[in-house]
């Protein structure tokens, strides 16, 4: 029977790897996944140098820290966006389900967030043997975040790549699947809901009590924290993806 | 007769808009399927929920004995590339296939390149610069390589020239002779597809009006053309579904067939029977069933669907 035949040209593997192929999926788009996030890191660390640089001349010679290492957390907002938007109806036209879909499209993510967490410790490495590069300026190295050592300063660094990506990759499937709108109404929601936290913490007068906390915390902590944050987030993500359609 | 997809009382239901309308059909093991019907009758709507692309208001649908959403041992082994497919921004027409090449099981890579060349798509350019006709190939290539099981075309030929088309009319044929497997092909070039598929499932306004195989579809009517006045008169009292005429000679078609007297009467009257054009076939039965659409209608009786 021919029918056999052409099925015993089946290749198993291709069905095992399906969520581990989804990376490769997402990795066409080497420009988001790649180039972007690393012109972004490298600009910012560009940018911030060069300012270093004129205080130093300038004679400012104490402790300099800047944002500029945050950028490129911000940039993977767009990832998620684009993750979502640009590769979903070609990954149904692959014929993948969505949660396969979903999970490699995490996974696509955690090995771009893991390679800018490298990139960001080994910086801080670096500032901290040279204190500064030599002029006390700090792009990687934040007393705050490093306290915990290098390991958990690469952790913190990666976890809020993957929030901002969970938050790009939720905000565009809601946008995709309810429209403007929608999308709309629940960033107000949200803003309402913060805006509420604020208000309680105000009345309460706990302000001091909240600060306090997050000291108390730390940054491994807050991180641990942000943690359970994005697993809530990847969760609501997945069931808004789940019945989306093409 | 083994059924590779079963669907039963399918509702899917837009705002304001019922797409299909308590729908049932079944569709063969190792055929290809004509699916054929005016724009927005529900064609591609059905064919998202079968790939479990789209999901069902109401109503059951069952591929490989299975319920197909969210399920990869059912989705590996079909594939649809829409007609409006959007791929990765940066994709090029080499990431698509080498992506393809990822999922589907059965993928040829040699049938790939061979369509690749065939129907001169250039690789290197990203997907978003192709022509409209080179967008269409690369999703026939894909239909083709990918061999599944259960493969949809949905209108497949959009921007693709006459010879493009043939090709792919061509290979599917040879490639569906060697490798057995079910195709079901939405198209509005009836006549062009007419040699090509084996059964006809029409649906209009959301339903089903016709599954039958395509000899028995073209069995449906029967066409006569002769001098103008015998006709009339030999085809008194017949629901006449096309009329052509050119100076004193008629072509008509009507709804039902002719046994054996009837054909002598009209050979020796000097009425010859020709075959009847599916798309004309299918034209007027649609056209009946949607009076609402005159406009349309009149448009449509031209015999161009396109």
């Amino acid at each position: 029977m021919t029918t056999l035949e052409s099925g015993s040209a089946t290749r198993p593997a291709v069905l095992r790897n399906r969520t581990r192929n989804v990376v490769r999926l997402q990795f066409v788009n080497t420009q988001t996944f790649l180039w972007v996030p690393a012109l972004v890191l490298g600009g910012a660390w560009v940018l911030t140098m060069l300012i270093y640089w004129i205080l130093q001349n300038a004679g400012v010679t104490g402790v300099k820290t800047g944002g500029g290492s945050q950028a490129p957390l911000w940039y993977f907002l767009v990832v998620g966006i684009q993750a979502m938007t640009m590769t979903f109806p070609f990954s149904q036209a692959m014929s993948l389900t969505r949660r396969e879909f979903y999970v490699g499209s995490l996974a696509a993510a955690a090995v771009s967030g893991l390679g800018m967490s490298l990139v960001f410790v080994l910086l801080g490495l670096v500032e901290r043997a040279t204190e500064g590069y030599g002029m006390n300026g700090y792009f990687a190295y934040l007393d705050w975040l490093w306290e915990g050592g290098p390991l958990a300063a690469g952790l913190t660094y990666f976890v809020l790549t993957m929030l901002f990506f969970i938050v790009g990759f939720w905000s565009a499937t809601i946008y995709k699947r309810y429209g403007t709108a929608v999308l709309t109404t629940v960033l107000i929601g949200i803003g309402l809901a913060l805006v509420g936290v604020v208000a309680l913490v105000t009345w309460q007068q706990a302000w001091p009590a909240v600060g306090q906390w997050v000291l108390d915390t730390g940054s491994l902590g807050l991180t641990l924290w942000a943690i359970a944050v994005c697993v809530l987030l990847a969760a609501g993500s997945y069931l808004t993806l789940r019945r989306m359609p093409a | 007769m083994d059924s590779v997809i079963e669907v039963r009382n399918l509702t899917k239901r837009y705002k304001d808009v019922l797409a299909l309308d308590d729908v049932g059909f079944d569709i063969r093991k190792d055929t290809i399927y004509g699916f054929l019907g005016r724009n927005g009758a529900g064609k591609t709507t059905a064919m998202s929920i079968l790939t479990a692309q789209n999901l069902p208001s109401s109503g059951q649908v069952r591929v490989f004995g299975e319920d197909p959403y969210e399920n990869a041992r059912v989705l590996s082994r079909m594939c649809f590339v829409r007609e409006s497919q959007k791929y990765p921004d940066d994709a090029t027409s080499r990431h698509a296939l080498a992506s393809a090449r990822l999922f589907f099981p059965r993928w040829d890579q040699e049938l790939a390149d061979d369509l690749v060349e065939e129907f001169q798509l250039p690789l290197k350019r990203t997907i978003k610069k192709l022509s409209r006709g080179q967008l269409s190939a690369v999703g026939v290539i894909i239909g083709l390589a990918s061999r599944a099981e259960i493969t949809f075309f949905d209108e497949p030929y959009l921007g693709l020239d006459a010879v493009a088309r043939q090709i792919f009319y061509d290979r599917l044929l040879t490639d569906y002779a060697e490798h057995p497997r079910t195709v079901v092909l939405s198209s509005h070039l009836i006549d062009e597809v007419s040699n090509l598929i084996e059964r006809v499932l029409v649906i209009d306004g959301g339903r089903i009006i016709m599954d039958e195989s395509t000899e028995d579809a073209r069995a449906l009517a029967t066409n006569v053309v002769g001098d103008a006045a015998t006709v009339e008169r030999a085809l008194h009292g017949r629901e006449v579904i096309h009329r052509e005429s050119l100076g004193r000679v008629a072509s008509v078609t009507f709804l039902g067939r002719l046994d054996a007297a009837e054909r002598d009467a009209l050979a020796s009257a000097g009425i010859d029977l020709a075959p009847v054009s599916l798309q004309q076939l299918i034209v007027r039965l649609t056209q009946q069933r949607t009076p609402g659409r005159d406009a349309f209608a009149a448009a449509a009786q031209e015999g161009s669907l396109r």
